[in-house]
This record gives structure tokens, C-alpha cells and sequence, in this order.
């Protein structure tokens, strides 16, 4: 309550959308995205509740995982990517000039298409995260947050016996498990995920997709996919995207029954894509 | 363990973002440290280039000026055509000592003429304001033009090494005594002298087309006959190591089975290549000179080990430039029924030409500042004075080469020889970079066909 | 007939090889190149490279060896104790060769015929060649006039026998060439199995060269330690080489300085290399970066005589001023060990910087995707994920370098000194093995002496050093990018 009021204070000054996107863990509004004269997104407005899971589909090329990555900032990596628009997270422009991509990050965690452990034991991994953050006092609790974080991403029953061995000589659907109980250790609020299906065999997949759901619990997720079954298996809210505009945006089983747009109901039939 | 419940989302509750926290704050002045040192080592690495590039212009320019005094020399027949029918043949009996006196004679009489006070006793000790060649220079205008005898010329004769010095300001009154030849009553009248217009520095285009010289005239020490030697040298690499490499390189990247012995060559050709530089000079001395009897100092001998130099610095990037040449071409050079040679020398050969050219010159500028092989196949200490008498006799004829010739140089007792070297560092650069361009121009060339 | 003309004879025996069986061919094929089995130009090869190989490799190989065989025979004729050691029969073998040049010259200048060098007694010769003016030694023992007449027959009974066989084997390989030439020879497939054989040929060159250094190192080491025992030039803390003999060569204060010298060198440049590298992979401008690095790399480019010079007549008196008499009194002398490795340490700053930055930039983006992600800033993305990443890589790149130092011969000739001394005080001057292996052997020692023989041995600790270190550099270095591939 305490940090809400405190929001509040630093947005008053803010235009009237924050009254509107306080209910929702990020409110992006008349997000545009260049990359050089290559306008990638196209006014997109979007709200995305906390503790859902918001699926992205769409296209090859739509622009979903561009603007999944504007989410966290992963976008001021690339020199000549430009973004426009406003994008809240709790109510707080993650634009603005004074916000740290690098804090923000903490709070809005990522998974990526294809697992990228690091080449480092996975202990080392897990605790990647709340090391730099500085999240812990002491070895015990650090020990705590990897065991809780391992438990969270189901691996830990796998990895309890061997923390010390490489996170590279895992199997791909253990290293995504890996990369996302890395991702949660830093104690995010929310979790993106990039296609993290797209590299995985279907059994590997499958236990992702249970996780998802279990993440839910605590989360904001946002996942991009390409399968519109996964989508429709694993999110309560979807969005289309084609051509880098947000075509149609709602709870997944509207989308997929009775969208309302004809182009989503191409996609979704099979005849784009 | 397992009881214990980590809050792990509730702890970070919602501190705001647009309020930077302490430990940030610590991780950004981290990160900007870090930052600071990546951009001081870059600037370091920068700096140190600066330096060396000062240096050696600072250092080495002087030696592309030489001073000359102007000063009328009378040259009695009697003297030096004693015969009188004014026949050079007659007249080269003379030596250049007998040329010495009239110089001496001439500067002792310029000295009263323009009423500057003679300091010295003995003629002899003022003339050691001129180099020792100049009365060599002085014998051999006469000779060519032998009627000049029996008038009053006005010749540019050679300062010495320290006077020159001392016009440039390398050379002060507290330095000019530990030659023992000089003293600060020479300087002077060499003072006096300029302030009668008598000197004159000019452009020093003997420091770059003549020989070297001995210990006691670095004033006329010059690169030219180095500049052959490097010349004749690099010669022998082209003709050499570029075959040789381009075709090793085409057979290990386009022919090689998979086996044993390609194993053993690409194992040899990548240890060769960090062989350092001074075990060549050891395979030279060894293998060309003590077992096949090449002659020693022999740009053909230097040629040949930085032939064996240079030849996996070829084999490589031009193994990588083979690499890259896309495998459609071969395929489409294959399918419409092209031997396999056919198509590694019509097809893709031409396509790696740019980058096969680009290596070479790499290698080829390296093979012409390489300084130690030569030094233990007797490119150094061997003073460089005589031109060679051809092209074949170019190659055989002992000779020193560019680098080995600075090195010389900067192993001499007097310190104006260090300004030759300097000199020469800048002559070695400059032909090295005229190397780089024709490459580069090379390059262009064969890109603009295909 | 010279070796340049006998070379080009042979070319223009091929030459008209080629021309010939060119036409033979399509004259059997009454001008319709659709009946040859290759083209027509591939007949023509097919012939001239018959001719000229075989030709031309009898030709450099005789070239190379005659002079190893006539020296043979020569020496033979020495006896006595004069002749007893390999180094006075060398030297001997050089008056020899020299007195052989100088009859020749007597003869080519018309001064002496052929038939009266015969008769010429070698009182007479021995006179003659002293009014030539060619320095010869001036009372020349009967046997060396002896042998250099030897010499010269055996010489031209070679030169004439090269001469006879080179043009045969070109004639008979240019004649069997035309006699096969026809229109269903294989000409394109034989012609493309020789070059193919010439490529071979080119490849092995690496291997002659490496068997070339191992075994001119090798038999000239094993001369060495006949003449001078082993345990000393190892384990000896002495190096104090006197030419009238009674030398003290003992390789570990040369190894001493070669090793302090390379560890400066290396504390200079791995930080500046690296941080350098990282700079301009991770942060640097784009803009800035391709102005910065080929900057940096000019320092790879410049000679290392340049250094060299660089450290005697700038480092060295700089250093000098502030540590040495006029300073703090430490350094004696403008070459020090700290003079050397300084500018070396310069010299390898791009080689380690580029190097590093190879390996760098070989860590997958998604490494570091995967930290910024999770909020590490780029400094700790680069110092606990990329360097630990490439570390493999990195250390491969400072072996590298460090056999580069070890290696490294102009800069410590001129930089380091020339004292063998075994210090911790790094202003001092030391010297190292390659500058030693320099001054070995370009002194006035003779040649099979312990003092310059010991170059060899030198040479050889060296050679196995460097090329021990490369072996595992480039093995780490492999690795490392393999797990990225």
C-alpha cells in the first residue's frame, strides 16, 4: 500500500492513462519501434494483467518478440533500434530518463528462445542473478534462493546432486528450466519469455509449458510464441500481432473462438503465417 | 532446507524505478571505472603510438637535410694537372690528398676575406669543419669537368658530421668536445660563417640513393646500396614464397584428403609460423651458408629465409581467403562439368585473389623489416659501399638490407650515425607503406573484375 | 653454361614442346577440336611439363649438392695435423674455394690459358695469382693449391655432367611428350595429376623447412655438447664466454633475463591488451572502434628494429633520467631489463588486444543476452560472464604472446644489454638467449668452437620453448573454439 501511495506521488504528473493502467502490471501506450527506417512497431497499446500469462503470436517477422523486448529495455542493446511511445510498469514510465535499464531488468526478467546458460556450474548460474543485485547476506541464503529458485523451475530433484557440474552439459529442455530458474533467483515481478519452446523437443516442451503455468502463480508472464496451440495451452490473455501492429488483444479463448478481426481469424485458420 | 520458505517475490515489493538505490549507484560508478580503464588502455596503446611516430620523425628527418658551406676554392694547375693537357686520365694521379691543402687553403682565405679571425694555428684543424669526403667530392667535380682547373670556384662542400649537427641542433657546445675533434672555437666560426650566408642546407638525396659509409663520415652515409639489397631480397620472396604458398595453400584448403600427412603439414605449417624470427636466421646459416656454401651477405641467402618466413604468413590467409569462397561456386563450376582443377582455378582461385593478395603484402611488408635472420647470415657489419655490378650479380654479391643497415648504424660508436638510422626507420616506413597501397590498389583491381 | 642459362633453356625446350605437340594434336585431328579428347592447350601442357619438371628439379638439386660433393673430394686431399680439426679444414676449405675463384678469374682475363695451368708448376701458379692483386694468402701451401686444382677439374667435370644431363632429361621428356601427344591422350587428366603433384610439392615445403631447422639445430647442438659438457650449459649460473677458450656457458642467467624481460613485457601488454580489447568490443563507438583498432594494430606492423632503436635512443635515456644516476640512482645503464620489456610489452599490446578481441567477440551473443537480461550491467556482463567465458581463448592469446617476447631477438640486442647477470633489480642490465645466440654468432669465433657452437644449443632450448608453448596455445586456443562452433 505503502509503495503504491508512493507511485502515485510520482506519477501525479503524469497524463490520465496511469488512473487507467494502475489496475495492470504494464500498460504500453502508442508504442512505436524503428529500427533505422524500419518502423518494426506500429502504435501498439496493450495492457497486461499481473499473475496471467499473456501470449504474444503472430507471424514470422510481426514484431512480437521486438516488443517483448522493449518490455525490459533488451532493445537498448542494439545501437540503432529507436523506441517510441510509453510503456508502465506499476504505473512508472520505464522510459524515463531516469530508470535504470539495469533495474529494471531486476524486476522484469527474460528468457530467451534458445537456452543460454552460462558456462558456469549451475549453482553459479542460479545464483548469478541475486549475486550481482547483492540480494543476499550471506552463503546460507544465497544456498536458499538457488534450492527455492531450482524448485520452482521443477529441476531441482534433477540438479540437487550435481550444482557443481557445468550448466552447458545439460540436456536443452534442462538448460531452459535452468535459464528460468536463473531468471526467477533475481526475484522478478515479471517474466518474459521469448519462443522458449522453439528450440525444444515436445516432451522437454511440455514440462516448459507446465512450469509456465505453475508461474503463474507469482508472475506476470509474457510469452511469445509461435504455436498457437501453446499459446492457447499456457495463456489466459493473447495477442495477435501482424505486420508490427497489435491486431486483436483479449482473453485467449475469445481470440481463438470468435476473433473479431479478419486477419486473426486467418492466422488462427492457418491461411497467414 | 527444503522447510524453509524463501519470500521470493514479496521482498522486492515495489520500490520504485525512477529512484535509484545505493547499491546502484555503487554498481554504476563500478561500471564506469571499468569503463574508464577499457578507454585508458585504448588511449595508453594510442599514446605509445604517438611517441614512437614523433620519434622517429622528429629523430629521423634531419637526416633528409645536409649542410654545405659554400666556399670559392682555387685549383692551381700546377697542383693538379701537372702534365697540362687538362687529360683526366693524367689528372686522376692526384689523390684526394693532394686536392686537402687547396681546401684548407680556401677556407683560410674566405676566413680573411669576409674578416672572420682565424682562431687556429694549423689549417689543418679548421678544415676538420669539413667531412673528410669533401675533398673527395671536390676531386671528382674536377675530374668530370677538368677545365675548371686553374680558376677560382665556388664549391658546396660537405660540412662535417658535428658541424652539420650543430646547424640542426643536435650538436651543442657542451657535446661538441667529446668527439675530440671539435672544440666550441669551431662552432664559433661556423657561427661566423652563417652569419656571412656562407651555409647552406639542402635536400640529402645521396642519404637515399648512396652508399653506406665508414665509421669517420656519417655526413655521407647513405641507404641506397641497403635499399638494393632489401630490393633484390624481397625479389626472392615474390618469386618464391608467393608460389609456393598460394599453391600449398590451394592444395591443403581444395585437394588435401583427410588423413595423416595433410594432418602433419597444417601441424608444421602453424608451428612455423611462431617460430621466432632469429631460428630462421639459425636454419639460414646452417642450410644455405655452412651446407650449401651460398655466399654470406648474399640478398639471394636473405631471400631464401625470409622466403621460409613468410611462407606460412602466405599459407594462411590465403587458406582463409580459399575458405571463403562460397561452396555454390563450386558446385555450380562442378555441374556444368568442370574438372576439379578446372574449377579451383577458372572459379574460385580468382574469387580469393583480393584476399590471397592482401596476405601476401601483409607478409611481404613483414619479410622487409625483418632484422634478425640477417644478422647471422652476415647482413650486418658488412659495410654496404659498393653498388651491385647487375641484376644477376644483385643477387650474389654481398650486400646489407634495409633493417640490418639501421641496426648497423645504431651500433656505432658516433652518435650521428643514431640520426641515419632514424632516417633510415622513416625511408623503411615509407616503403613499406608504398607496399601496403599497392596492395590496396591490387585488391581493388581484382575486385573491380568479378 | 650458368645456371640462369641452362634454366632458360630448359623453359624454351618446353616451350617449343608445348607449341609442337599443340599442333600435332590438332593436326591429327584435322583441326576439329571436338575430336581431341582435351582441349588442345591441355596437350601442349601435357608435353611441356614433362619437359621442364623432371629438368628443372635435376637442375636445382645438382645445383645445391655438386658444391657439398666437390667439397668432399677436396678436403680429402688434406693431410697432416694441420688439417686435423673440422674447423681447420673448413677455414683451409675457404682458401681453397678462394684460390679456385682467382685461378678462374686468371683464366677468364685471358692471363692464363688452360694448358698452362696444366704444366704450371705450383711454385708458379702461386706467383701468378700474387700479381693478380687477389688477396690470397701470400706463401699458399702446396696442398691447398693442390686441392683448389682439384677443385676446379672436379668442379667442371660436374658443371659439364649437370649440363649434359639437364638438357637430355628436358629433351627426352619434350621428345616423349610429342610421341604421346594424340587425340585420345588423357592429356587433361595427366596434365591435372602434375599440377596436382606440384601442389603437394608446395605444401611439403613446410615439412622440408621444420626437418631443415630441426636438423641443423639438432646436429650442430649434439657437436656442441661432444666439445662442452651438458650438466654445465644447463645447470651452470655462470655465462662468461671468452674467446681464447676457457668459457663458462652455462644457459640459466640467459634464461634468467629472457624471462624477466618477457614477464615485463607481459605485465605491460596483457592488461593494456586486454582492457583495450574489451573497450572496443563492448563499449566502444562503432566509429571509434574502426578508427581506434587498425591504430592500434600500425603498432603490430612497425619492424621490430624500429623498436629496437625506440628502446636504445628514447625508452632507455628516458628511463635513465628518472630512475637512474640523475634520479633515484637505480638504474646504471640506459639498456636495462626494464628498458626492454617496457617497449616490448608496447610491441605486443595489439597482438594480445586483437587476439583477445577474436575470442571476445567469439562469445555467443546470447551469453550476453542471457545477463543483461537478468539486469547485470555491462561490466559485470563482461567480467563474469564474457571473460570467464573466453578465458580458454585469452590464455591461449598470452602463451602466444609470451613466446612471441621469449622469442623476440632486435629489441633485447638493443635494449636489453649485453652482461649476463642474474638480478631481481629490474633497472639493471641483463641479456637473453636470443641476443646471446646473435653475438655468438657474429663475432669473430670460430666456427667449431664451444663459444659459437653454443649458439646452437641456444637455438634449440629456444626453438623447443617456443614452439612447446605455441603447441599448447594453439591447442587451448582450438578448443576453446570449438565449443562455441
Amino acid at each position: 500500500m505503502d509503495a503504491m501511495a508512493h507511485t502515485d506521488q510520482i506519477s501525479m504528473s503524469q497524463s490520465e492513462t496511469l488512473t487507467e493502467a494502475s489496475d495492470n502490471k504494464i500498460a504500453a501506450r502508442s508504442v512505436d519501434v524503428f529500427y533505422g527506417k524500419n518502423h518494426a512497431i506500429k502504435n501498439v497499446d496493450v495492457d497486461i494483467d499481473d499473475k496471467t500469462v499473456t501470449a504474444f503470436i503472430g507471424p514470422s517477422g510481426c514484431g512480437k518478440s521486438t516488443f517483448l523486448r522493449c518490455l525490459n529495455r533488451m532493445n537498448d542493446t542494439i545501437d540503432i533500434a529507436r523506441v517510441e511511445g510509453d510503456i508502465l510498469l506499476d504505473g512508472e514510465d520505464i522510459y524515463d530518463k531516469r530508470v535504470d535499464p539495469v533495474q529494471l531488468r531486476a524486476r522484469v526478467g527474460m528468457v530467451f528462445q534458445k537456452p543460454n546458460p552460462f558456462p558456469k556450474s549451475i549453482y553459479d548460474n542460479v545464483a548469478y542473478g541475486p549475486r550481482i543485485h547483492g540480494l543476499t547476506r550471506n552463503k546460507s541464503e544465497l544456498d536458499d534462493i538457488v534450492e527455492a529458485s531450482l524448485r520452482r523451475a521443477a529441476l531441482w530433484d534433477e540438479a540437487k546432486d550435481r550444482l557443481k557440474e557445468s550448466g552447458t552439459g545439460m540436456s536443452g529442455g534442462q538448460q531452459q528450466r535452468l535459464c528460468i530458474a536463473r531468471a526467477v533467483a533475481t526475484q522478478p515481478e515479471v517474466l518474459l519469455m521469448d519462443e522458449p519452446c522453439s528450440a525444444l523437443d515436445p516432451i522437454a516442451t511440455a514440462q516448459i509449458e507446465e512450469l509456465i503455468d505453475e508461474l503463474r502463480q507469482n508472475f506476470c508472464v509474457v510469452i511469445v510464441t509461435h504455436s498457437m496451440q501453446q499459446a492457447a495451452r499456457v495463456s489466459q490473455k493473447t495477442a495477435f500481432f501482424h505486420l508490427g501492429e497489435m491486431v486483436e488483444y483479449g482473453d485467449t479463448e475469445k481470440i481463438f473462438n470468435s476473433p473479431e478481426d479478419k486477419r486473426t481469424e486467418s492466422y488462427i485458420t492457418g491461411r497467414i503465417g | 532446507m527444503s522447510d524453509t520458505t524463501v519470500p521470493l517475490e514479496s521482498q522486492t515489493g515495489h520500490r520504485s524505478l525512477l529512484l535509484p538505490d545505493e547499491k546502484l549507484k555503487k554498481r554504476r560508478r563500478s561500471e564506469t571505472w571499468f569503463k574508464m580503464l577499457g578507454l585508458g588502455a585504448v588511449i595508453t596503446g594510442l599514446f605509445f603510438l604517438v611517441i614512437l611516430i614523433a620519434s622517429i620523425v622528429y629523430n629521423g628527418v634531419p637526416a633528409f637535410t645536409q649542410t654545405y658551406l659554400t666556399i670559392p676554392v682555387t685549383l692551381p694547375a700546377e697542383k693538379l694537372d701537372k702534365v697540362g693537357n687538362r687529360n683526366p686520365s693524367d689528372m686522376r694521379k692526384v689523390s684526394t690528398f693532394g686536392y686537402k691543402p687547396l681546401l684548407e687553403q680556401a677556407l683560410i682565405d674566405t676566413l680573411a676575406d669576409r674578416g672572420i679571425e682565424m682562431p687556429f694555428d694549423d689549417a689543418g684543424i679548421l678544415a676538420d669543419l669539413l667531412s673528410d669526403g669533401a675533398a673527395a667530392g671536390v676531386r671528382r667535380q674536377v675530374l668530370d669537368n677538368p677545365d675548371l682547373v686553374g680558376q677560382t670556384v665556388e664549391f658546396d662542400l660537405l660540412a662535417s658530421s658535428r658541424i652539420d649537427g650543430y646547424y640542426k641542433g643536435r650538436v651543442d657546445r657542451a657535446s661538441v668536445n667529446r668527439g675530440m675533434v671539435l672544440t666550441s672555437v669551431h662552432l664559433d666560426v661556423a657561427d661566423a660563417l652563417k652569419e656571412e650566408g656562407l651555409v647552406e642546407r639542402r635536400f640529402n638525396l645521396d642519404f637515399i640513393i648512396g652508399a653506406d659509409a665508414s665509421d669517420n663520415r656519417p655526413e655521407q652515409a647513405g641507404v641506397g646500396v641497403a635499399l638494393l639489397g632489401s630490393l633484390f631480397m624481397i625479389l626472392v620472396v615474390v618469386a618464391l614464397a608467393v608460389p609456393i604458398g598460394v599453391a600449398a595453400a590451394i592444395y591443403l584448403e581444395e585437394f588435401a584428403p583427410q588423413n595423416r600427412f595433410t594432418d602433419l603439414i597444417e601441424v608444421n605449417i602453424s608451428n612455423l609460423a611462431a617460430v621466432p624470427s632469429i631460428v630462421f636466421g639459425i636454419l639460414g646459416l646452417a642450410a644455405f651458408i655452412q651446407f650449401a656454401n651460398l655466399p654470406q651477405s648474399a640478398p639471394l641467402v636473405g631471400g631464401l629465409v625470409l622466403t621460409l618466413m613468410s611462407l606460412p604468413q602466405i599459407i594462411i590467409p590465403a587458406r582463409a581467403a580459399l575458405k571463403a569462397v562460397p561452396p555454390s561456386i563450386r558446385q555450380a563450376a562442378l555441374g556444368i562439368g568442370a574438372s576439379r582443377n578446372q574449377m579451383v582455378f577458372q572459379h574460385v582461385l580468382p574469387l580469393a585473389m583480393p584476399g590471397i593478395l592482401t596476405g601476401v603484402i601483409i607478409s611481404l611488408a613483414q619479410a622487409l623489416g625483418e632484422t634478425a635472420p640477417l644478422l647471422l647470415i652476415g647482413m650486418v657489419g658488412y659495410i654496404a659501399s659498393n653498388y651491385p655490378d647487375g641484376f644477376l650479380d644483385g643477387f650474389v654479391s654481398p650486400n646489407s638490407a634495409l633493417p640490418a643497415q639501421i641496426y648497423e648504424w645504431s651500433k656505432r660508436a658516433d652518435p650521428a650515425f643514431y640520426e641515419r638510422a632514424w632516417g633510415g626507420i622513416i625511408v623503411l616506413l615509407v616503403f613499406m607503406l608504398a607496399v601496403n597501397i599497392l596492395a590496396v590498389v591490387l585488391r581493388r583491381r581484382f575486385e573491380r573484375r568479378w | 653454361m650458368s645456371f640462369g642459362t641452362l634454366f632458360l633453356a630448359v623453359i624454351a625446350i618446353a616451350a617449343v614442346a608445348f607449341a609442337l605437340s599443340r599442333r600435332k594434336v590438332l593436326g591429327l585431328a584435322q583441326g576439329d577440336r571436338r575430336r581431341l579428347h582435351s582441349l588442345p592447350h591441355y596437350h601442349g601442357m601435357h608435353a611441356m611439363l614433362l619437359a621442364a619438371v623432371p629438368a628443372l628439379l635435376l637442375l636445382f638439386g645438382w645445383t645445391v649438392l655438386q658444391p657439398v660433393v666437390v667439397d668432399r673430394v677436396a678436403v680429402s686431399h688434406f693431410s697432416g695435423e694441420k688439417y686435423d680439426t673440422s674447423g681447420e679444414r673448413s677455414l683451409a676449405m675457404s682458401e681453397v674455394r678462394r684460390v679456385a675463384e682467382s685461378i678462374d678469374a686468371l683464366v677468364r682475363g685471358g692471363k692464363l690459358g688452360t694448358s698452362e695451368l696444366e704444366t704450371l708448376s705450383d711454385e708458379d701458379l702461386g706467383r701468378e695469382l700474387d700479381d693478380t692483386g687477389i688477396p690470397v694468402l701470400s706463401d699458399l701451401p702446396p696442398q691447398i693449391i693442390d686441392s683448389a686444382r682439384i677443385y676446379r677439374s672436379v668442379s667442371a667435370t660436374g658443371d659439364l655432367i649437370k649440363l649434359g644431363l639437364v638438357l637430355l632429361l628436358a629433351l627426352a621428356g619434350a621428345a616423349y611428350g610429342y610421341s604421346a601427344a594424340h587425340p585420345d591422350l588423357r592429356a587433361r587428366n595427366r596434365t591435372e595429376m602434375g599440377v596436382r603433384g606440384l601442389l603437394v610439392a608446395a605444401a611439403c615445403v613446410a615439412i622440408f623447412t621444420t626437418f631443415g631447422i630441426v636438423l641443423s639445430l639438432l646436429f650442430n647442438t649434439i657437436e656442441f655438447f661432444r666439445i662442452y659438457p651438458a650438466g654445465e650449459f644447463f645447470f651452470s649460473l655462470t655465462w662468461s664466454p671468452s674467446f681464447g677458450g676457457g668459457s663458462e656457458l652455462g644457459i640459466i642467467p640467459l634464461l634468467w633475463g629472457t624471462l624477466y624481460i618477457s614477464l615485463i613485457a607481459l605485465l605491460v601488454a596483457v592488461p593494456l591488451g586486454l582492457f583495450s580489447a574489451i573497450y572496443l568490443a563492448e563499449y566502444a563507438h562503432p566509429k571509434f572502434r574502426s578508427a581506434a583498432k587498425p591504430l592500434l594494430e600500425v603498432l603490430t606492423g612497425i619492424p621490430t628494429i624500429v623498436y629496437g632503436l625506440f628502446a636504445l635512443l628514447i625508452v632507455g635515456p628516458a628511463l635513465s633520467s628518472v630512475f637512474g644516476r640523475g634520479g633515484m640512482g637505480w638504474m646504471p645503464s640506459d639498456t636495462a631489463v626494464i628498458t626492454a620489456g617496457l617497449v616490448m610489452g608496447i610491441m605486443l599490446i595489439p597482438f594480445v588486444s586483437s587476439l583477445s578481441d577474436d575470442v571476445i567477440n567469439a562469445v555467443p551473443q546470447a551469453m550476453r543476452d542471457g545477463s543483461y537480461g537478468l539486469g547485470a550491467t555491462k561490466s559485470e556482463t563482461v567480467r563474469k560472464v564474457i571473460v570467464p567465458a573466453a578465458l580458454p581463448g585469452i590464455v591461449g592469446a598470452i602463451l602466444l604472446a609470451a613466446s612471441r617476447a621469449i622469442g623476440e631477438t632486435m629489441i633485447v640486442v638493443l635494449g636489453a644489454g649485453a652482461a649476463a647477470r642474474m638480478s631481481l633489480n629490474p633497472f639493471e642490465a641483463m641479456t637473453t638467449v636470443t641476443a646471446k645466440i646473435v653475438s655468438q654468432l657474429t663475432g669473430d669465433a670460430d666456427f667449431a668452437s664451444p663459444e659459437a657452437l653454443v649458439a646452437f644449443a641456444l637455438g634449440m632450448t629456444l626453438f623447443i620453448v617456443t614452439l612447446g608453448l605455441n603447441i599448447v596455445a594453439l591447442a587451448i586456443v582450438r578448443r576453446y573454439r570449438e565449443q562455441y562452433e
